[in-house]
């Protein structure tokens, strides 16, 4: 029997593996959307493939590695038949996984021939082929237009490179020194985190790392049943929607959450979703899995380890075939419009529960856009940025202007970098007045953007939601507005269609984003006078 | 030598720690006094005139004043700052407040804003745009700004321009028409505080440095008010975050300078050892009541980065690299949701403090632990100057154990169990995260609670040498008594590595070099005493950020120069990295000149060891989970005694502890070496 001591210096000793992990993840990648964006996450786990720490970054990635992990020791590669210098990736979203580009990779770690743990990477990789660079094509109606699906397959085997693997991957993809560099720091990271948990049964004994690893999990599983049992029991429903998946315009993709609390478990119930669409905007379970865990551990109050025990006294309901389990061979580039909104209506189910905890919707959007600049001598540059847009006021407190909310978390561009190096003017960015909604506390403001292009010729594409349907408000709050997309030829303003690939532009013109605000909270009325005035002064409203 | 005396202050939360050198004898001696947090100066002079009386010497005799404080710090986090007005181009008046986006709280549900220190009514756009190769777009059109920032009644006033680094004349132009209107009125422009691309970090450094103006002004003020009393009339200077220090005018006009200068001290002082020890690579760790502090120097050199924050505002200045986490002496140990022990980041702090300060603290602390465990003499606390309530301290580890199924003892154990695992985790990731191996590396400890802690940190990742400095609760002061002067001044220019961009490179190497000379004159630096080095952010093509790297003194790079840099960038790269790509374009995006003012170095000579026996007893210390007989040490009678583990080396200000396994010996310079025998 382990002292709580001991477990607890374990359980340390497991995170700073997952941090040092991430360190060397950052230190030897490649791309930028890895380095810069920090579009990747590393984690621990234990001898079955639970997950015990992690150092996620980005939200849509946490608590979806586990899935990943235990699919593919269920149906791919029996734990008997993986060695210790064997390493295991796939990126297959219908394996556990999520969408094309996030390459998992997991590796187990024994002590004198006992396993007790895994160590895993995702990295989201910057091209894995498809029929549009970056593997993010809008308009793919199936997953094999999106890139190149590895099933999961030994990349070393018995510590031996399986170069098979490594050319059928550098064949198929756009930039292979970059993902190739990538993978290997993926690698040199599991190294990382191998050698440091092997430390713990060295120090511990593999019994007591064994023994260690279940009691973090069990006391993770007590402090979440704790949380929920806090709720009151009931049965909360709550439905929210995206405009459309970009091939079927003008038809709303709905997201029902059936929200069940009887004691100290929950019930998520998504059997109302609607049917999969023939666009990318669909998701595997586990991307929805991952919006499900993200809202009940935000709700919970935290204060606890988020680990693997915290699923237990989850329970989801999702029939194969609707939105938030796609069958294949369904395209999922975009599910990360399926988790945002997902999110909104868990949200929205939640408040019902426990209305002093949960802010009102967020934009609930990433707002993506990418400029294809083309110099007269032919140059081509490409820009990607995401923005995003106000948070939800929440039940006692005004949103956030221009906050990166919900199941993304990225950073902007530096403006002056953009026009150092690209065809590019950024004539404004600001905070846009009124995109807030009212309440007695008001949504955080959406912002205004807006790029001149200056090359001769230059291609934009954008997907983007919540340009028909608001971000609610809660309890007598009211919605935000929605987003606008607009193309601005001399005197001429016309809307671009959110969901567009290549528009063609000329020099002079301007696309001006706006992005949408958060909902207001509580009733319009009840706002002090005093807030209305400062909103005035400052020019928010 | 007319006024032979220096001294060094150091100004903390709690006490005012001074470093005094007399040029005459090479002696150097350490005071303390508490601080006087309404006007820091005066606990400064009471220090002063208590360390005259106390070691001998006239006010007069005092030639130079070397200053570190934390004035501006304080007035940020206490947001007791000038309420000022931001001008912007049109159209960008929100990029303060829009920030850069990323979120750190990942879960939470009601986030605060980002701190935001010029409210959007008090921020104005100004028509003009100036491109990013430095050409007008839009010439400046003043309209009505004079009478809309006058509506403002302003305290302090920031101009932030789009690419005002390549081109400075529009925000220079506002600056002249706004002083023609208000003189005297503190207006700073961001191309002579951070000249550097990215405009969101380039805004927050401006504005801070523009509300600080007038607060670090009064301080000037009151601290110039104390000169001439007693004939005490020396050079004054204060200590920047880059680990110089510079003139009081730099400092009344450039305060964003001082906003990190905390750990300059511990740095210097950090790397003046290495010398002294002849150990190029030490990680330093200082570890108070409320914080543990790690820098690393390697090759004798203390890691410098270009950005840092103060309450999550980014400040764009060059200052000594820094990893903080909320672990020191006044961490609370509880026991949470599910059974888990945890320590910290809640601290007691100061107030209540400990349990055993009998201040109303009920939670366990890790200063608590190390009294129950013997590891602190509970009668010899602070040289015996406070009383210890160690049976309410029994009593409260006693309740945690409780909580766990654990006996006091154990449970007090277990809290410096996990406190020295976390530390270790600290140090091993700001290793990690440069390329770095602990193995390479000697750990050096001060700071009043860090002794305590280092053999069993070491342990924790296999480093087997500890250095106990002298004086480890005023180090910091220590180092800044050796500082020089230093001013950074930086520019932004895009130039891609390659023969084309020579003259350009050269060109700007000189505007820099000359401003870097004209500001060291203007400090009263003698030509022979000034040194100028070069450095260039460099990157990949296509890369966000950039590395620091060091071009020596070049004045117009050749060709060769320019590939020995390149290559340079390549090594660095590789090492930080794990990878290179010579095929691929590099770009430089910001020049840097480091302009140093050397200050006398007068010769220092080692204390003796005191003339009495070394051995003071022995003391109960438990650890293994067991108690045992530990010999205590006099530090300052350490001679050439061998300390074994476990056993505990006191000092007026500090208790080290040194683990079984352990031994430790005196070494050069006064420090105790601590090395680790075979396991």
């Amino acid at each position: 029997m382990l002292s709580p001591i001991d477990i607890e210096v374990i359980r340390n000793a497991l995170s700073a593996a997952a941090a040092e992990m991430d360190v060397t993840v950052w230190r030897t990648s490649r791309s930028t959307i890895v380095r810069e964006l920090l579009d990747y996450s590393t984690a621990v786990f234990d001898a079955d493939g639970w997950n015990l720490a992690q150092s996620a970054r980005i939200p849509q990635h946490l608590n979806s590695m586990s899935a990943a992990l235990r699919t593919l020791l269920e149906k791919f590669v029996a734990a008997e038949d993986w060695g210790a210098d064997d390493i295991v990736i796939t990126n297959d979203p219908y394996c556990g996984g999520q969408h094309l580009p996030d390459i998992v990779a997991f590796r187990p770690v024994f002590h004198e021939g006992v396993r007790v743990a895994y160590v895993g990477t995702l990295c989201h990789h910057i091209d894995v082929g498809g029929l549009a660079a970056g593997s993010y094509a809008a308009k793919a109606t199936e997953i094999f237009q999106e890139g190149l699906r590895i099933p999961p397959v030994k990349l070393f085997d018995k510590g031996v490179r399986n170069e098979a693997v490594w050319s059928i991957i550098r064949q198929n993809i756009r930039k292979p020194d970059l993902l190739l560099g990538d993978l290997q720091s993926q690698i040199a990271s599991l190294e990382v985190g191998r050698s440091a948990l092997a430390l713990l049964p060295a120090r511990f004994g593999a019994p007591a790392m064994l023994e260690a690893s279940a009691r973090i999990l069990d006391m993770s599983e007590e402090a979440m049943r704790a949380a929920i049992a806090a709720m009151p029991d009931g049965t909360y429903e709550f439905t929210d929607q995206l405009d459309d998946d970009g091939i079927d315009l003008g038809r709303p993709i709905m997201l029902t959450v059936r929200l069940t609390i009887a004691g100290d478990s929950v019930t998520v119930d998504l059997s109302g979703c609607s049917p999969q669409v023939q666009g990318p905007t669909n998701a595997t379970l586990a991307s929805s899995n991952s919006a499900v865990m993200f809202a009940l551990m935000s709700a919970s109050g935290g204060g606890f380890a988020m680990n693997a025990g915290c699923y237990r006294p989850v329970h989801v309901i999702a029939p194969e075939g609707l939105v938030v389990n796609a069958r294949a061979p369904a395209p999922v580039a975009h599910r990360v419009a399926i988790t945002h909104r997902l999110l909104n209506a868990m949200y929205g189910a939640l408040h019902q529960a426990v209305p002093e905890r949960i802010p009102a919707a967020y934009y609930g959007c990433s707002y993506v856009t990418t400029f294809q600049t083309i110099r007269a001598d032919d140059a081509r540059d490409v820009l990607v940025e995401i923005e995003i847009g106000g948070s939800g006021a929440a039940p006692a407190k005004d949103g956030v202007h221009a906050y990166s909310s919900g199941m993304h978390n990225n950073s902007n561009i530096p403006i002056e970098m953009i026009e150092a190096q690209m065809p590019l003017t950024i004539t404004r960015y600001a905070l846009l007045p009124g995109s807030g909604g009212d309440g007695q506390y008001r949504g955080g403001l959406g912002l205004v953007r807006e790029w001149r292009i200056e090359s001769p010729r230059c291609f934009f594409t954008a997907n983007m939601d919540r340009f028909f349907s608001q971000p609610y408000g809660l309890a007598g709050g009211k919605p935000a507005a929605v987003g606008r997309l607009d193309l601005i030829r001399g005197r001429t303003t016309t809307p671009i269609p959110p969901k567009s690939d290549n528009v063609p532009l000329v020099a002079g013109d301007i696309v001006r984003l706006e992005t949408s605000g958060g909902g207001g909270f509580g009733p319009p009325a009840a706002r002090p006078a005093a807030a209305r005035a400062a909103d005035r002064k400052r020019g928010y409203v | 030598m007319t006024r032979p005396i220096r001294i060094a202050v150091d100004i903390g939360g709690t006490f005012t720690d001074l470093q005094i050198l007399d040029a005459r004898t090479g002696t150097v001696v350490a005071w303390k006094t508490p601080t006087t947090p309404a006007d820091p100066s005066e606990g400064l002079m009471v220090g002063v005139r208590e360390a005259a009386s106390r070691f001998g010497f006239a006010l007069s005799d005092v030639g130079l004043l070397l200053h570190g404080t934390t004035i501006a710090t304080n007035a940020v986090l206490e947001r007791n700052l000038a309420d000022g007005v931001l001008l912007t181009t049109a159209g960008f008046e929100d990029v303060l407040e829009i920030t850069r986006h990323v979120r750190r709280d990942i879960y939470g549900l009601a986030p605060d804003p980002f701190p935001c220190l010029i409210a959007r009514d008090r921020r104005l756009g100004v028509t003009e745009r100036i491109r990013f190769d430095g050409s007008i777009e839009t010439p400046l059109a003043l309209g009505d700004t004079l009478a809309a920032l006058a509506a403002l009644r302003p305290e302090a006033v920031a101009i932030v321009f789009l690419h005002s680094y390549a081109n400075p004349a529009h925000e220079r132009a506002l600056r002249q028409a706004i002083l023609a209107a208000h003189p005297g009125l503190p207006v700073s422009i961001s191309s002579d505080i951070s000249p550097e691309i990215r405009e969101y970090e380039r805004s927050s450094t401006t504005v801070l440095n523009a509300v600080l103006v007038p607060v670090v002004r009064a301080y000037m003020d009151r601290l110039r008010g104390r000169i001439g009393e007693d004939g005490f009339a020396p050079r004054i200077f204060l200590v920047q975050s880059n680990g110089g220090v510079c003139s009081l005018e730099t400092a009344a006009e450039q305060p964003a300078r001082l906003l990190l200068s905390g750990p300059s001290g511990g740095a210097l002082a950090a790397s003046r050892i290495a010398r002294e020890l002849g150990r190029p690579n030490l990680v330093a760790v200082d570890m108070g009541g409320t914080s543990y502090d790690v820098s690393v120097v390697q090759d004798g050199r203390v890691s410098i980065v270009t950005q840092g924050e103060i309450d999550g505002l980014p400040v764009r200045l060059p200052m000594v690299e820094m990893r903080t986490i909320g672990a020191g002496g006044g961490s609370i140990a509880a026991v949470q949701a599910g059974g888990r022990l945890t320590v910290g980041p809640r601290s007691a702090g100061a107030r209540p403090g400990p349990v055993a300060y009998g201040r109303g603290g009920t939670e366990p602390t890790v200063t608590d632990a190390n009294l129950a465990l013997g590891r602190l003499d509970a009668q010899f606390f602070l040289g015996g100057a406070m009383q210890l309530d160690m049976v309410a301290t029994g009593a409260a580890l006693a309740r945690l154990g409780n909580a766990l199924g654990l006996g006091p003892e154990a449970a007090a154990e277990g809290i410096l169990a996990l406190t020295n695992a976390s530390l270790a985790a600290a140090v091993r990731l700001s290793l990690f995260e440069k390329g770095l191996h602990p193995r390479d590396f000697a750990l050096l400890s001060f700071g009043g609670a860090g002794g305590l802690h280092a053999t069993e940190v070491a342990d924790e990742m296999g480093m087997t040498e500890v250095i106990f400095p002298r004086e480890p609760g005023t180090l910091s002061a220590y180092g800044i008594l050796f500082s020089d002067l230093v001013q950074d001044i930086s520019r932004s220019r895009l130039f891609t590595v390659g023969p084309a961009a020579l003259p350009g490179l050269t060109a700007l190497i000189a505007e820099l070099r000359a401003e870097a000379d004209a500001r060291l004159a203007r400090d009263g630096v003698a030509e022979p005493d000034r040194a100028l080095t070069v450095a260039a952010d460099m990157r990949y093509h296509g890369q966000a950020f950039e590395l620091l790297v060091p071009w020596g003194d070049v004045t117009a790079p050749d060709a060769a120069a320019l590939a020995a840099l390149e290559a340079r960038f390549h090594d660095s790269h590789r090492q930080r990295f794990s990878y290179s790509s010579e095929g691929e374009a590099v770009e430089i995006v910001t020049l840097r000149v480091t302009a140093t003012g050397r200050l006398p170095r007068p010769e220092t000579t080692t204390p003796v060891p005191a003339a009495r026996p070394a051995r003071k007893g022995t003391r109960r210390v438990f650890t293994g989970g067991a108690w045992h007989d530990a010999v205590v040490w006099d530090r300052e009678a350490l001679d050439a005694d061998t300390v074994i583990g476990p056993a505990i080396i006191e000092e007026a200000f500090a208790t080290h502890y040194i683990a079984t396994g352990w031994q430790a010996r005196l070494g050069e310079a006064g420090a105790i070496i601590a090395q680790r025998g075979a396991r």
